[in-house]
């Protein structure tokens, strides 16, 4: 499978990308995102089974961005990674048709239950 | 209103340093009276909206070099500023983004603001202290806090 990974920190990219391989889901592709408007980008020419993004970031936010590609017929499997987890966000984001919502601080045990069930 | 308070910040602090900076629960950030002194680096995000103030994050040079290599994964010289910019920006908006999650519907976070300071003053115009937490990591001092906006405390 090929998972999108956007979020404006690198450390943070790659601390998903590390917690991802100690959850068991190390095998995996990964594309990285550095903005929201890469993340849509990416999310239409690489064409990921899952995108992984955080929400506040730089060009579009990550809920900008779940709002345009389904707005654009795109329909792919997608989650947020993010320090806030509020009620209300996690409304939004169900709304806009995100999967799930992994708050920061998040461990590998957080990835396993809510990553197992789509990857496998 | 309610507002954060400093146990609030150990319990989210706790949780950050479990997850990234201390996994094997060896190191633990140990609150004390310590803060850093200057030449210190600065790492802020700011909430407007519903509630309006600063959570500010404040590191001796040494602990923000300590921080950002743990993050990363590197040795603490391997650590350049952009390495450093981009770690400590990330653990206040983790922090921030949890300390939002106690503050009333309607609040934004901004994109994390990270400064060097080596000396003068490090000011917050028209805000108050909320609550503080502060003390050391690995022998190096730490300190982060909470700033509410006087028209909205």
């Amino acid at each position: 499978m090929k998972i999108l990974i956007a979020d404006d920190s690198r450390v943070m990219r790659q601390i998903v990308t590390r917690t991802l391989r100690q959850a068991g889901f190390g095998g995996h592709e990964l594309v990285e995102a550095a903005d929201g408007r890469q993340a849509h980008d990416l999310a239409i020419s690489e064409k990921p089974d899952l995108v992984l993004s955080d929400w506040n970031m730089p060009e579009m936010t990550g809920i900008e961005v779940l709002r345009a590609l389904r707005a654009g017929g795109v329909d792919v499997p997608f989650g947020f990674v993010t320090s806030e987890g509020t009620d209300e966000m996690r409304q939004m984001a169900e709304q806009a048709g995100a999967l799930f919502l992994i708050t920061k601080p998040f461990t590998a045990d957080n990835f396993t239950d809510v990553l197992g069930p789509i990857l496998g | 209103m309610t507002s954060p308070t400093t146990d609030d910040l150990q319990a989210i602090t706790e949780q950050v340093w479990l997850s990234y900076l201390d996994p094997e629960g060896t190191n633990p950030f140990l609150p004390s009276e310590q803060a850093p002194t200057m030449p210190c680096v600065i790492a802020a995000v700011s909430v407007t909206g519903a509630w309006e103030g600063h959570v500010v994050m404040s590191f001796s040079t040494e602990a923000s070099k300590k921080a950002s290599s743990a993050l990363l994964g590197m040795e603490d010289e391997e650590v350049t500023t952009d390495d450093i910019a981009d770690a400590v920006g990330e653990l206040v908006n983790v922090i921030g983004g949890n300390v939002k999650s106690l503050l009333p519907d309607g609040s934004l976070l901004s994109l994390p603001h990270v400064a060097t300071i080596d000396e003068g003053v490090n000011k917050w115009p028209a805000a108050v202290e909320v609550c503080r937490l502060q003390g050391s990591w690995q022998n190096e001092p730490i300190a982060i806090s909470v700033w509410t906006s006087k028209s909205t405390g």
